[in-house]
């Protein structure tokens, strides 16, 4: 029997530079032209003739995987948080792309979150459903306005007093006159797989334990 | 109205077409004559009950996924089934109540949810599936994963796995050692999110961390979990899931095993052992069932079973070659349509006169046109 395709989705952009470096650890070592940030190429060949990797944005990397379109892939806890989809296991924490997911408010709110009076809050950001459920078990009901980017202008231009949006360093809060005043949870990157393609392949076991190793000799 | 929008089906609903429609019956047909092989008898629940009785018992959990409607007549509000297991123990557990134990009873029909889920959309969808009520023993669950291990056998799908799982473990451990907060642990568990896991586990964290990590070919978990230092109470649970197992390898020792011993999502009114089918090819699961407690009237009764998902199952079968049809022009004796229908072929019958038969035949999309007594192929 030959060995059946084995599609690994890995996010544009920020984590990618992070992730390459554990994926060729694991073994998996992709094409030139996938570290290549202006390659047009989408779907890209590894050592592995049936393994490939696809480049793609980091909310659809979930979406791939929870679909078995990818059986493997590298996605935040946010995304995951987000979607909660039920066929993703998110066996692996790989420790990468850390930061945290906040709400953030124009400074002239205030430096503290005072939700005691409040029973509606409205709050542009890329995450409506997180959104929507932290402010809800506090009580409050959010309207969220859902922007794909560039949260940080959503008070600025009045389209809201407050955004929910990833935080690392804080500079482009600072940047842009907000100020972060709750964090929801604290982000890293984790491999996930897809359920079914975890309960019918046994090779996929396999490549957890690999990466799994990795992780633990970077921990080290 | 439009013409478009006429032909506009609600979400989640649609119209099954030629040949899938017969392809479905015929694989429904099929497994209802391998269940009725094995002695589980056919039930026929109506499709719409008193709500009080849909959700009473093992019913409960099935709350927010039902129609539901006023009757104009009782006044009372009815419910449109979501599943038909627990209209079967229903059954069991009242009108056959009386019946020897233990009893064996099969079901296939449609139900109807509220909602579909983003990767399963349909709300309307087709199961299948046996129910052995009165048996305590792990020889009723080893049954049930065979009959359905072989009904899908039988059906063609190929490279099935029967994932085991053992919705009781995780409780008895956390009863024994509990964290503080077990609905964030639960959430990590569902995703098998070990981080997760290790902030929310407390002192569980390891045992729980060994589990998710352990889950997958059921000789290596079982080697492993077999080494944890569990609770006695969840150390009696597991060797139930090990001798189920073990008999089922025995038994079927060409079937894939594999062990979840942290899955519960779907599994709301079970009680011991579960399992979800998987095949290689197909993305979807294709059936799931367990052990569960009927709790209707006395006491309660131990009973097991499993629910094939008919429309997931579809793609995994393979269409066997379609019926060969024949088109008999105008004229042609009722009789010798009879003969060429015993022969296992579809008879399709002209109703006028046409120059010429074969092109007919064609337009109808026969594959044969009946000239003389012979049947030609176009």
């Amino acid at each position: 029997m030959t060995e059946q395709p084995l599609v690994i989705a890995v996010p544009k952009g920020r984590i990618l530079g992070e992730a390459l470096p554990i994926i060729t650890a694991a073994g998996i070592v992709p094409e030139p032209a996938f570290g290549d940030e202006d390659s047009r190429a989408l779907q890209f060949k590894t050592n592995h003739p049936n393994i490939s990797l696809i480049r793609v944005r980091s909310f659809d990397v979930a979406t791939f995987v929870a679909f078995g379109g990818a059986q493997l892939g590298i996605a935040g806890n946010d995304v995951l948080m987000e979607f909660d989809y039920s066929e993703i296991y998110a066996p692996l924490d790989l420790g990468i792309g850390k930061c945290r997911l906040s709400v953030a408010q124009s400074k002239d709110l205030g430096t503290t979150l005072d939700l005691s009076r409040l029973s509606h809050v409205r709050v542009a950001t890329k995450y409506p459903s997180i959104t929507s459920k932290w402010f809800a078990d506090r009580g409050i009901q959010a309207e969220c306005v859902k922007l794909n980017g560039a949260m940080e202008l959503a008070p600025t231009l009045g389209l809201s007093p407050r955004i929910v949006d990833l935080v690392s360093s804080g500079a482009t809060l600072k940047a842009n006159g907000l100020v972060e005043v709750e964090t929801i949870t604290t982000i890293t990157s984790r491999l996930i797989v897809n359920r079914t393609a975890l309960k019918t392949r046994p090779e996929i076991g396999g490549w957890i334990e690999k990466f799994r190793a990795v992780v633990a000799a970077k921990a080290a | 109205m439009s013409e478009t929008s006429r032909t506009l089906l609600p979400e989640g609903l649609r119209d099954v077409l030629p040949p899938d429609a017969g392809f479905e019956s015929d694989v429904v047909e099929r497994l209802k004559r391998q269940f009725a092989a094995n002695g589980y008898a056919l039930v026929q629940p109506p499709l719409v009950e008193f709500e009080d009785s849909l959700l009473s018992g093992v019913g409960t959990a099935l709350s927010s996924r039902i129609f539901r409607m006023l009757d104009p007549v009782s006044h009372k509000t009815l419910g449109v089934r979501a599943d038909i297991t627990t209209q079967t123990a229903r059954i069991a557990a009242t009108r056959l109540a009386a019946n020897p134990r233990p009893l064996r009873l099969g079901y296939a029909g449609q139900v109807l949810r509220v909602k579909g889920s983003q990767l399963e959309p349909e709300r309307q969808f087709t199961q299948a599936g046996i129910e052995l009520i009165g048996a305590e023993s792990g020889a009723a669950d080893v049954e049930v994963i065979l009959v359905i291990a072989e009904a899908l056998a039988a059906l063609g799908v190929e490279g099935v796995s029967v994932d085991l799982a053992l919705p009781t473990l995780v409780p008895a451990i956390l009863a024994a050692q509990a964290p503080a907060n077990t609905e964030r642990l639960r959430a990590a568990l569902d995703h098998k999110d070990v981080a997760e896991i290790k902030a929310a586990g407390g002192v569980a964290a390891a045992t729980l961390t060994t589990l998710v990590e352990a889950s997958g070919s059921y000789a290596e978990a079982a080697a492993r979990i077999s080494k944890l230092m569990l609770p006695p109470a969840a150390k009696a649970e597991w060797q139930k899931l090990v001798d189920v197992a073990d008999a089922v390898r025995a038994a079927a020792p060409a079937l894939t095993l594999t062990v979840d011993a942290v899955e519960n999502r779907g599994f709301e009114y079970h009680t011991g052992i579960t399992f979800s089918v998987f095949a290689r090819n197909s993305q979807r699961e294709l059936g799931r069932g367990g052990r569960y407690r009927l709790t209707h009237g006395h006491g309660g009764e131990a009973a097991t079973g499993a629910t094939l998902l008919v429309d997931a199952l579809l793609s995994a079968v393979p269409r066997g070659q379609s019926a060969k049809r024949l088109f008999a022009p105008v004229a042609t004796e009722r009789a010798a349509i009879l003969a060429w229908q015993e022969k296992g072929w579809c008879v399709v019958a002209g109703l006028a006169k046409t120059n010429e038969d074969k092109a007919e035949a064609r337009r109808l999309e026969c594959s044969h046109v009946l000239l003389g007594n012979e049947a030609k192929e176009i």
